[in-house]
């Protein structure tokens, strides 16, 4: 079972944060445990992913796509018809339902495309609590539409100017607040990265979309899939729909954003090209310089620009359940078109990637072979950006 | 003993409140920040805790955070700070204490930081991203580390601080990062009290402390304060007019050791 009772998924993990949030950390840490065999809080966390998120999300099988590429039946895990267009919410209703019943008032978040932010702003909406979102100033600008709707849903959105000005700083000032203000609010951290507790509880939360998939895939083909693509920013999406099969004989591919090349800050195929290091509160893999500052990263899509990753990943990586690999921007914009001309659904950008990898895999497999995709989250957010760029 | 632990020791014994002075590497430049800590030393500053740069600070405040992406950009890191200790140590005669975020540590390879820290005769090390149960990374190696104590620390943590049996513990004055104002002067007393029975290591008092009266208030509760927001602004302030800094600097640590005297 992993973590460990330290937080460690072999080395990876642990808590790396200033002495005074470990207390805070502790208290989550327990009430998190004691809440998840508690039938109220489970009842209640149930009836919101049901009722207001829309759960079960549809496994959908994508005809057109397949004929197209000619190989393995492709279906997809439609977490973009979720409340809110992604799976974040997932993790942002059962967090802040535990921030509730920890007696906090306010949530604190940190958001890269918005999503995240967009999802902790709508759980703390609907459940009456404050909430303020810290977004890096060049995301804001790619993605203004979600901070409209972060706004339009009563939070307060700080953009960061420091530093890269995406996720990476947008973090940053988040747990300095959260280290201010941790008597009174919740760090809503929205991917498998993060101090221990967060990397468990953020891929407990998210374990919702592998449990369906499991249930449908056996109903509608009566086996198991044989292979399972999602992206991998922080790693949170990846991780909701691997983790119920960690102990199955399905192949799990972890697709990574290549940016425009492999050359040091030209992407953020951290698990690929990142040293072992500490970012945010976890030992994993990281990318950083040889001196061992972080390293600017770029990808097309804001919510996979981040230099860390989930330490789960990095253990998963090191003992090769899962496969990680990466695809370059210019693939993920390509599958972005794709599946919208085939499909009629447009990809959050984030998730066109790993629709990107599918394509170069799938030909070469059987027709008897199946293979699921996350899609993590719907492009609305992206279609102003995509329409700027040349390629279109 | 070392000379850190005799300096705190010292102070603890005669109740004068000592200063200590947080000064990143290199600001404004190289000679400049020499010239800062020579200041310092003539001030009566009794230990040095000197920042190497990192990209990511997260315990720090806006200003302490801007001094370390500036030196970042400049392309400063460990390596470089630690060369510029050296030269620290052979300057001046106070105490030194390195601060370092642990990934430049981490990168370095920690026998390798080690040697790095002998060869500066640095004494110890402070590592704010480190809680307690992480800093065997550094004790397993022979390091001198300062334990850090936040007033959310209960009794059992500062326990373990004191097993370490550190040269001093670092308490921490706000609930927050560094540059924050300070928590109301009796919940810091009490705080201080509560940590002192269960510890004989001197403390130092740090994270926001701008003005020689709060020496006086803390005085006999702590046995040392840690400035460094403060210099990093007077720093700033003082850049344009930069013959006037180190007088400035010397100035200002004389005001507070006057405030810490014991009478
Ligand atoms: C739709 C979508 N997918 C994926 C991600 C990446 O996060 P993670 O790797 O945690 O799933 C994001 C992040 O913003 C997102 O919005």
């Amino acid at each position: 079972m992993y973590p460990d009772r330290k937080g460690y998924f072999g080395r990876y993990g642990g808590r790396f944060v200033p002495e005074t949030l470990i207390p805070a950390l502790e208290q989550m840490e327990k009430s998190y445990l004691e809440l998840k065999e508690d039938e109220k809080f489970n009842v209640e966390l149930n009836d919101i992913l049901k009722n207001y998120v829309g759960r079960p999300s549809p496994l959908y099988f994508a005809e057109r796509l397949t004929s197209f590429l000619g190989g393995a039946k492709i279906f997809l895990k439609r977490e973009d018809l979720n409340h809110t267009g992604s799976h974040k919410i997932n993790n942002t209703m059962g967090q802040a339902l535990l921030a509730k019943y920890m007696g906090k008032e306010r949530l604190i978040a940190e958001t890269g495309a918005g999503q995240h932010g967009v999802a902790t702003a709508t759980a703390a909406a609907v459940l009456g609590l404050k909430c303020t979102v810290y977004m890096g100033a060049k995301d804001a600008e790619r993605q203004r539409l979600n901070v409209f709707r972060m706004k339009m849903l009563g939070a307060e959105v700080v953009e960061v100017k420091k530093g890269s000005q995406t996720l990476k700083d947008a973090s940053n000032e988040a747990f300095r607040d959260f280290i201010r203000s941790f008597e009174c609010s919740h760090m809503v951290i929205g991917s498998v990265v993060g101090p221990h507790p967060y990397p468990m509880m953020v891929r407990d939360f998210q374990s919702v979309i592998g449990k369906e998939v499991k249930t449908q895939f056996k109903e509608l083909t009566g086996k198991m899939p044989d292979y399972i693509l999602a992206c991998v920013g922080g790693g949170s999406n990846a991780m909701g729909i691997f983790y119920p099969f960690l102990d199955d004989a399905v192949k799990l591919i972890g697709v990574e954003a290549g940016g425009i090349s492999l050359e040091p800050g030209k992407h953020c195929a951290t698990l690929s090209s990142g040293k072992e290091g500490v970012l945010h509160g976890a030992l994993s893999r990281v990318l950083q310089d040889e001196k061992g500052q972080i390293s600017p990263t770029h990808s097309v899509s804001a919510g996979l620009d981040y230099p860390g990753v989930g330490p789960e990943h990095a253990f998963l990586k090191e003992t090769g359940r899962v496969n990680y690999v990466n695809v370059s921007d210019k693939e993920a914009l390509y599958a972005f078109h794709l599946l919208s001309r085939l499909e009629g659904i447009i990809p959050a950008l984030e998730s066109a990637h790993a629709v990107a990898y599918t394509l170069k895999i799938a030909p070469g497999l059987s027709e008897e072979e199946c293979l699921v995709i996350n899609l993590s989250g719907r492009g609305d957010k992206d279609v102003e950006q995509v329409a700027g760029l040349k390629e279109v | 003993m070392s000379q850190l632990r005799e300096r705190l020791n010292g102070l603890k014994k005669s109740g004068e409140m000592g200063v200590i002075a947080f000064i990143m590497s290199f600001l404004p430049d190289k000679k400049l920040c020499l010239e800062c800590i020579k200041a310092l030393e003539q001030g009566g500053c009794d230990v040095l805790e000197l920042g190497m740069p990192f990209s990511d600070p997260l315990a720090d405040g806006e200003m302490i955070e801007k001094f370390h992406h500036r030196c970042v950009e400049k392309g400063l890191s460990l390596k470089e700070g630690m060369e510029f200790a050296f030269e620290v140590r052979k300057t001046v005669s106070m105490p030194l204490v390195i601060f370092t975020y642990f990934n430049p540590v981490y990168n370095m390879g920690i026998p390798e930081f080690r040697q790095a820290l002998e060869h500066t005769g640095a004494e110890a090390v402070i590592v704010p991203d480190l809680p307690l149960e992480e800093l065997t990374r550094l004790t397993e190696y022979g390091l001198d580390v300062i334990p850090m104590i936040a007033p959310s620390s209960p009794q059992e943590r500062i326990k373990e601080a004191d097993k370490l049996n550190p040269a001093f513990i670092y308490c921490v004055s706000v609930r927050g990062t560094t540059g924050m104002q300070v928590l109301p002067e009796e919940e810091i007393k009490d705080y201080l009290l509560q940590v002192k029975s269960s510890t004989s290591s001197p403390l130092a008092l740090g994270f926001g402390i701008s003005s020689p009266e709060q020496v006086r208030v803390f005085k006999g509760y702590a046995d040392a304060v840690v400035i460094g927001s403060l210099l990093a602004s007077i720093i700033e302030e003082y850049e344009a007019k930069p013959e006037l800094l180190p007088g400035e600097i010397e100035r200002t640590i004389r005001n507070f050791k006057k405030a810490g005297l014991s009478f």
